[in-house]
């Protein structure tokens, strides 16, 4: 039996660049999984005081406090599941970031209420574009009993080419329209009475920026 | 006769049970049978009155009534469909026109109208505001509001009052009478279609009815009454006794039906004083009641509405040729003489309830109020409730019984009622509150009026309480 040895082109270099590479992708690999699941968590999600806002109306569903404890953060519904597809959707989340410090005053509950129907809008599009496969994370439609009579066999029958948040939007946070029958009119006039503006005070802010 | 074919084409249109004229393509939308395969499941009980209506067997389904335009103001997605949650009068008039026409307009249509500024003071005031929701508003009906977010307010929906004011700007609800989602025709036929609003103290018309030969008749013959038939022609299609339906909105004979439930009424019996009134028929087919004791308004006269929009009048029915109409649904069953004696014993009731009570009573409330001695506020001082329950209670009631011949209703519930309050809590309050202007604001009323001359008889002894007049001595 001959001795080992390793090939001929396994030069001194080529090893330490194969250790620093495999620890150093190991130690990067690492890094994407804890920042994902850090930026994943509502304590980060909130530290922007606009997001605030969303936390309110979540807190207040069965999302937030369910009888059985799960708890969903806002992440497991809102970050893809796999460290690629999460890290994409914090690189491409980060324009939310830009637009907190550069765009509108999201902080202001005004603004924040004004902007909303267009954040909703995307994040619909968003479930959409993937199937709703963050709500099938926890929820199997197989599984679905529901209180109702009839609530298995409406997820059972009445499903095909239907996606979750094709039926399940306006579960978590503030109601909005669909996209299709929304009245930015009448959601402006809303959203003055609800601060006891003047009319018109909407349209000005908006144009603002 | 010339009078009577005058009156069938002015103020009535088609004959009995109008056949709905639209072809059967315009209905039978391809979406309907998934809301039906769904709702079978989510809310079946709605589903299964749907499928046991003729609106199922014609294949009118729920995205007939419910779809909507992406532009109505309470236009909302469902499910990948564009519908509304609330099915106007409107929305039904698309194939019921002849109803929907009828029904604009209608004292019924501007059950909300009519009273909307004076709701405040009793609902809000007195009350407070969800008696409003709860009460006031599930009979007149609510302007219903479409919040921002697309819902309805709660504050003014779920409502089927029958003045409702709907997102798409006409008023009623059709559900009102023809019960959702079945909209069964003998259903709204039954006096118990009318009973949700129609009973109680100020319009007790169903316990008037029930108290009345009319209702006695009917409950011993409801079966002979032919309810589900497709037309509904008293003395023809049914004898066996009348509902509210047959003399207010009933074909009778050559009279034809209407939706138009005031269209036969002479009288306004839920007022302070009542009117004979003229019904006023507008270019744009809505209508509206006025006093018959100011001129009639000439054909082209502009006139204000109830709800601030104005209308150009096309026709006048008087009063006289409505107690026609109303009396050829009597003639069915009753004689013309004895029709014409029991109008002449309702109308004597009418008047003495006005000149006797109703005028007197305003006449002193009006000079309360000009001598500052009440405040303008409403229901403020006690005198304001006790005149408010003299004619909006009892003297109504007394109306009503008077009306649909509940002798009861007439006198015990009605006019005797009417009777206490007015010189046993009304004059003395009155009195009280007048002070020192009492002579002058209370009793120079009575004096002019003549019918209280028995007060200054106070030795008329009579053993109606239990005392013997005594023996001259």
């Amino acid at each position: 039996m001959g001795k080992l040895r390793a090939p001929v082109f396994i030069t001194r270099h080529v090893l330490i660049a194969l250790v620093v590479g495999g620890v150093g992708g190991v130690l990067f690999m690492t890094f994407l999984l804890e920042f994902d699941h850090y930026t994943s968590t509502n304590a980060f999600c909130t530290t922007c005081h606009s997001m605030t806002y969303a936390e309110e109306s979540y807190r207040q569903t069965v999302h937030y406090d369910s009888a059985s404890g799960v708890r969903a953060s806002c992440g497991d519904c809102h970050v893809s599941e796999g460290v690629f597809a999460a890290t994409w959707d914090h690189a491409v989340g980060s324009k939310d970031l830009f637009k907190q410090l550069f765009g509108p005053d999201y902080d202001d509950p005004v603004i924040n209420a004004l902007h909303l129907p267009e954040a909703a809008f995307a994040a619909r599009r968003w479930f959409q574009a993937r199937d709703s496969a963050t709500c099938k994370r926890c929820h199997t439609q197989d599984a679905i009993q529901g209180k109702r009579a009839d609530t298995a066999a409406i997820h059972r029958e009445e499903t095909d080419g239907k996606s979750c948040i094709d039926c399940h939007y306006n579960l978590v946070h503030r109601k909005v329209p669909d996209e299709s029958t929304f009245k930015r009119d009448a959601w402006n006039r809303m959203v003055e009475e609800e601060f006891g503006l003047e009319p018109g005070t909407a349209e000005q802010l908006m144009s603002a920026h | 006769m010339l009078l009577l074919c005058a009156l069938t084409l002015s103020i009535a249109v088609p004959a009995a049970a109008d056949k709905v004229k639209l072809d059967p393509s315009n209905w039978g939308h391809e979406a309907g049978s998934a809301c039906v395969s769904c709702h079978t499941k989510a809310s079946s009980g709605l589903a299964q009155q749907w499928q046991d209506s003729a609106h199922a067997a014609a294949g009118v389904n729920c995205m007939d009534c419910h779809r909507a335009e992406r532009s109505d103001v309470d236009a909302i997605e469902h499910e990948g469909q564009v519908i509304a949650t609330i099915v106007s009068p409107k929305d039904c008039g698309r194939c019921h026109t002849k109803e929907f026409e009828e029904q604009q307009g209608s004292v019924h249509a501007e059950a909300y109208s009519i009273i909307e500024d004076r709701i405040p003071a009793l609902a809000q005031n007195v009350g407070g505001a969800a008696m409003q929701a709860a009460s006031c508003d599930q009979c007149h009906g609510s302007r219903v509001k479409v919040r921002g977010d697309g819902t309805l307010d709660p504050a003014t929906w779920p409502n089927s009052g029958i003045g409702r004011i709907n997102p798409d700007g006409s008023k009623g609800s059709c559900s009102s009478c023809h019960g959702r989602h079945r909209f069964s025709k003998a259903q709204a036929r039954e006096p118990e279609a009318c009973v949700r609003c129609h009973s109680g103290p100020d319009s007790p018309d169903k316990e008037v009815f029930e108290a009345s030969k009319h209702g006695m008749v009917y409950a011993a013959h409801r079966d002979e009454m032919n309810l589900d038939a497709a037309e509904w022609n008293a003395g023809r299609d049914y004898t066996a006794a009348p509902t509210c339906v047959t003399c207010h909105m009933g074909a009778a004979g050559k009279l034809p039906s209407t939706h138009d439930v005031g269209l036969r009424n002479v009288w306004s019996l839920n007022t302070p004083v009542s009117k004979r009134q003229f019904l006023v028929i507008f270019e744009d087919g809505h209508k509206m009641e006025l006093p018959a004791d100011e001129p009639a308004p000439r054909r082209g006269t502009e006139l204000t509405r109830a709800d601030g929009t104005v209308g150009t009048v096309k026709a006048v029915a008087t009063p006289e040729r409505r107690r026609q109409a109303m009396s050829l649904v009597c003639v069915e069953c009753h004689g013309k003489g004895f029709t014409e004696s029991f109008m002449r014993q309702f109308d004597a009731v009418v008047e003495l309830y006005n000149t006797k009570f109703g005028e007197p009573a305003r006449a002193i409330m009006a000079g309360l109020y000009e001598r500052g001695l009440l405040t303008p506020t409403a229901f403020d001082e006690p005198i304001e409730f006790t005149y408010w329950e003299l004619w909006h209670d009892e003297g109504a009631r007394a109306r009503h019984g008077a009306s649909m011949m509940s002798p009861n209703h007439a006198w015990w519930e009605g006019m005797y009622l009417v009777g206490r309050n007015f010189y046993a809590r009304f004059l003395p309050e009155a009195r009280a509150v007048a002070g020192e202007h009492a002579d002058e604001l209370v009793d120079a009323v009575l004096r002019a009026n003549g019918q209280h001359e028995w007060l200054d008889q106070p030795d008329q002894a009579s053993a109606i309480l239990g005392f013997a007049p005594r023996e001259a001595e």
